[in-house]
């Protein structure tokens, strides 16, 4: 059936969310946005608030859980519902979906590669997170010289005996500072390209492994991105994700693509939130200072412009909608994950753009419940991360141009 | 929940049209521009298969299919040839607006005749436009004059689909010139009835295959019961006036969807063939790039105009409903033109020659943009709504004044 309706328990799921960012989030935001931290108290009351919400779909998500075995018949909503959930918070202030205790971008690839063990160890210690201390996951690929081009990572690893040693540098690491683990991508050997990729979990505290710079950022100051430093780090071999027959074949760097599969339309619902919070700032200023007081003659244009964004966003929205219902199905939805970003991306940092356009000099402005501001710095990296628009074209562009393999 | 899957019913309907629009217009869209009209046998194949009849009520003989039914069929339609879809028999926007304008029971009888034998050669119309926006007072310079039995229409009304095959119309006209566009009504006019007659066939620009044309009054006298008033009162017959355009907006964003994958389908297989430099054009980052923006045209119109056709069908409010196909429309339209655009420009100079389709594609793609409510309007709309303003006649409706379209 065609149908857009969010099921019952989304619905109450995405109003306790709004609730909950209208009346808590909301107020602390710009404060958070200048000591460049999410309160601690804060996400332990969200935790254990959101347990009622969450439901075996979203535990998977926020503590990383394994997946359990379903009935095939009953496909999960686990994608649908997470992109509903990550627009609403997004909707209250990006930083705090990102922020989230879980181990975040770094479970995608455990789940996808690691061994029954692995995903045990490194996913099951989420578990506890009620009673003991906040803990955080991370995904480390990007260098200092190759982001985009996956296979031109520098970071180097050895096998000596029962360990490997890895040596490189690892930069924009969301929670990198915090996180217990990280999932580091390295290479035995960068001539192998693609083929030389192995993926590691390496662990606060091995030595060798150091938290480098944390960012001074144009937006989303709250959340931490950190730069992390491997010299001659010995990782146990138990930590090579997949153990070693994984990558017989070309699964290295495959682990890395799998993770923005699933990624992709959660960062770009995220994206669509911070969207529409600008796009309502807009719409009710204009609301409050024109429309009901007396009509101005750049009412027309205002009117268009606000139309546009409306629209801009559904667009993207749908598309997010349409590459999590793919996931949920089991179906290949690389191209449409990469839609959804490149779309809620563009459609997100214009819709921004134009609502301090359309509120004039007022949307500048910085103070407690003037946000426009801040969600105009917080959104553009959502172009950037987890592949630029440029990137999801590429994407794209291969699954609709015949043999393209690259440019 | 939300999902992107026709019903199986839906899917039979889809494939069977899909055949029919692949097998019988595709091959002969140029023999029907030429002919400036939908050829007989064609006429009479469709109607064989209820095409035209496929959201008309049961109770007239129809099949009684909401709107994503609608919306899924007149894609396949539109990607086979747009212009045919306006040129098929059956009542069209006719019935669109007597369903709205009349209600269930006059509906019923005014559809009755199109399900009957025969009714492959049966048209309906509506005029709204006029030839220029009215100098005198606003609203349309068409007027209906009350007399004992009902009222006298008299003026000349333009940009009607199948004006000249039509054997019945909504007529819209001035009832109360000093009220403005708050003081217009809708008439039934038959063909037959005395003091109507179809004026001078448009040359337009593209959708050769349909028909546009004047349609003359000159004191058409109709009863009172030959009046449409909506939900009653001047809001009510507004609302129902908007229904009625916005409903039927989503069907030509419908067809409009469907040019758009045609163009996009044509530019892509050019792409993948056309060798330039020594590799495929599409091989180079600007073309691919521009096939990948536009394949994001095509999916975000596709579940824009189904979202908002789900959204009738499940029977939300009105205003959300509305404010959904005023976005769907909106941005298909737009969509249709880039996709049709950019087909030509990456066909290059061939794609300016009438041996391809390309052109073809450009010249509807263009044309289909106003023969409903334009974006610039639909956009208007969505702004008064999510603005919260009234929805007064002369801002949401698509009057002359701002910009005339077919109908």
């Amino acid at each position: 059936m065609i149908e857009f309706a969010l099921s019952k328990k989304q619905h109450e799921l995405k109003e306790a969310l709004q609730s909950l960012g209208r009346h808590v989030i909301r107020p602390m935001s710009l404060d958070m946005d200048r000591t460049k931290e999410v309160p601690e108290s804060f996400l332990r009351n969200f935790m254990m608030m959101s347990r009622g919400f969450r439901s075996d779909d979203i535990a998977e998500f926020q503590e990383g859980a394994p997946r359990k075995e379903r009935d095939p018949s009953k496909p999960s909503e686990a994608n649908r519902t997470a992109v509903i959930a990550a627009e609403e918070l997004a909707w209250a202030d990006a930083a705090i979906p990102l922020s989230m205790p879980g181990p975040g971008l770094g479970a995608p690839p455990v789940r996808a590669t690691g061994t029954p063990e692995q995903k045990k160890r490194f996913l099951g210690m989420f578990r506890d997170m009620d009673t003991g201390p906040l803990k955080w996951g991370a995904y480390g690929l990007t260098e200092p010289d190759a982001g985009s081009d996956v296979a031109g990572i520098r970071t180097s690893c050895r096998k000596d005996g029962a360990h490997w040693v890895l040596n490189g540098r690892k930069c924009y690491i969301t929670n990198g500072g915090r996180a217990v683990w990280t999932v580091i991508f390295a290479t035995v050997d960068p001539s192998l390209g693609r083929a030389g990729h192995r993926a590691f979990v390496v662990e606060k505290g091995t030595p060798g492994f150091e938290v480098g710079k944390i960012e001074d950022k144009m937006g989303l100051r709250a959340n931490e991105t950190a730069e992390l430093v491997l010299e001659d780090c010995r990782v146990p071999e138990e930590n090579l994700l997949g153990g070693e027959e994984a990558y017989r074949s070309k699964e290295g760097f495959m682990t890395a693509m799998k993770t923005f599969d699933n990624t992709r339309p959660l960062v770009a619902a995220m994206a669509v939130g911070i969207g529409r919070a600008a796009y309502e700032y807009a719409r009710d200023f204009v609301k409050q200072n024109y429309v009901l007081g007396r009509p101005i003659p750049r009412y027309a244009a205002i009117a268009e412009k606000l139309a546009k964004i409306g629209r801009r966003l559904e667009a993207a929205r749908l598309l997010v909608h349409r590459a999590t219902y793919l996931a949920d199905m089991n179906i290949p939805n690389a191209k449409e994950a990469s839609m959804s970003k490149a779309a809620a991306g563009q459609a997100a940092t214009l819709a921004c753009i134009d609502a301090i356009e359309v509120c004039g000099a007022h949307g500048t402005l910085q103070a407690e419940h003037a946000l426009l501001e801040k969600w105009f710095r917080d959104i553009k990296v959502y172009d950037i991360f987890e592949g630029t628009g440029n990137i999801q074209r590429v994407v794209i562009s291969k699954r609709i141009v015949s043999n393209l393999k690259s440019f | 929940m939300i999902a992107f899957e026709p019903t199986e019913d839906q899917r039979l309907m889809q494939d069977a049209v899909a055949e029919f629009a692949k097998a019988t217009l595709l091959p002969r869209t140029r023999e029907l521009e030429h002919a400036r009209g939908v050829s007989e046998d064609i006429r009479r194949t469709a109607h064989e298969m209820g095409l035209g009849l496929v959201s008309v009520p049961e109770a007239a003989g129809g099949q009684g299919q909401g709107l994503v039914t609608t919306v899924l069929i007149e894609e396949e339609l539109g990607a086979a040839d747009a212009a045919a879809a306006f040129g098929l028999a059956g009542p069209g926007a006719f019935g669109r607006a007597v369903i709205e304008l009349g209600g269930p029971e006059r509906a019923a009888e005014l559809l009755a005749g199109f399900a009957e034998e025969g009714g492959w050669d049966r048209f309906g119309a509506v005029a709204w436009s006029e030839p220029a926006p009215c100098r005198t007072h606003e609203g349309f310079a068409t007027k209906a004059e009350r007399t004992d039995e009902g009222y006298r229409i008299t003026g000349k009304k333009a940009f009607v689909g199948n004006a000249a095959l039509a054997d019945r119309f909504v007529v819209f006209a001035q009832v109360e010139p000093e009220r403005g566009w708050g003081g217009i009504g809708a008439f039934v006019v038959r063909r037959d009835n005395a003091g109507i007659r179809v004026g001078e066939r448009h040359k337009t620009l593209g959708l050769d295959a349909a028909s546009f044309g004047e349609v003359v009054l000159e004191g058409a006298v109709v009863r009172d019961a030959d009046r449409l008033l909506g939900d009653g009162g001047e809001e009510g017959f507004t609302r129902a006036a908007l229904r009625f355009f916005v409903k039927h907006a989503l069907v030509v964003a419908a067809r409009a969807v469907g040019l758009s994958r045609f163009a996009f389908e044509l530019a892509r297989e050019h792409c993948d063939t056309r060798v330039a430099f020594g590799k495929p054009i599409g091989h180079f980052q600007a073309v691919a790039f521009t096939l990948a923006d536009r394949a994001m045209d095509v999916e975000t119109s596709r579940w824009l105009v189904w979202k908002a056709a789900a959204a009738w069908d499940a029977g939300q409010s009105e205003r959300d409903a509305l404010l959904a196909s005023a976005r769907a429309a909106a941005h298909a339209f737009e969509a249709t033109m880039r996709t049709a655009d950019d087909c030509v420009q990456l066909f290059g100079g061939s794609g300016f020659i009438r041996d391809l389709v390309a052109e073809k594609l450009m010249r509807d793609a263009k044309q289909l943009m106003l023969a409903a409510p334009t974006a610039e309007q639909l956009d208007q709309l969505a702004s008064a709504i999510e603005l919260g303003q009234k929805l007064d006649p002369a801002l949401v409706l698509p009057t002359p004044d701002t910009q005339a379209i077919f109908t």
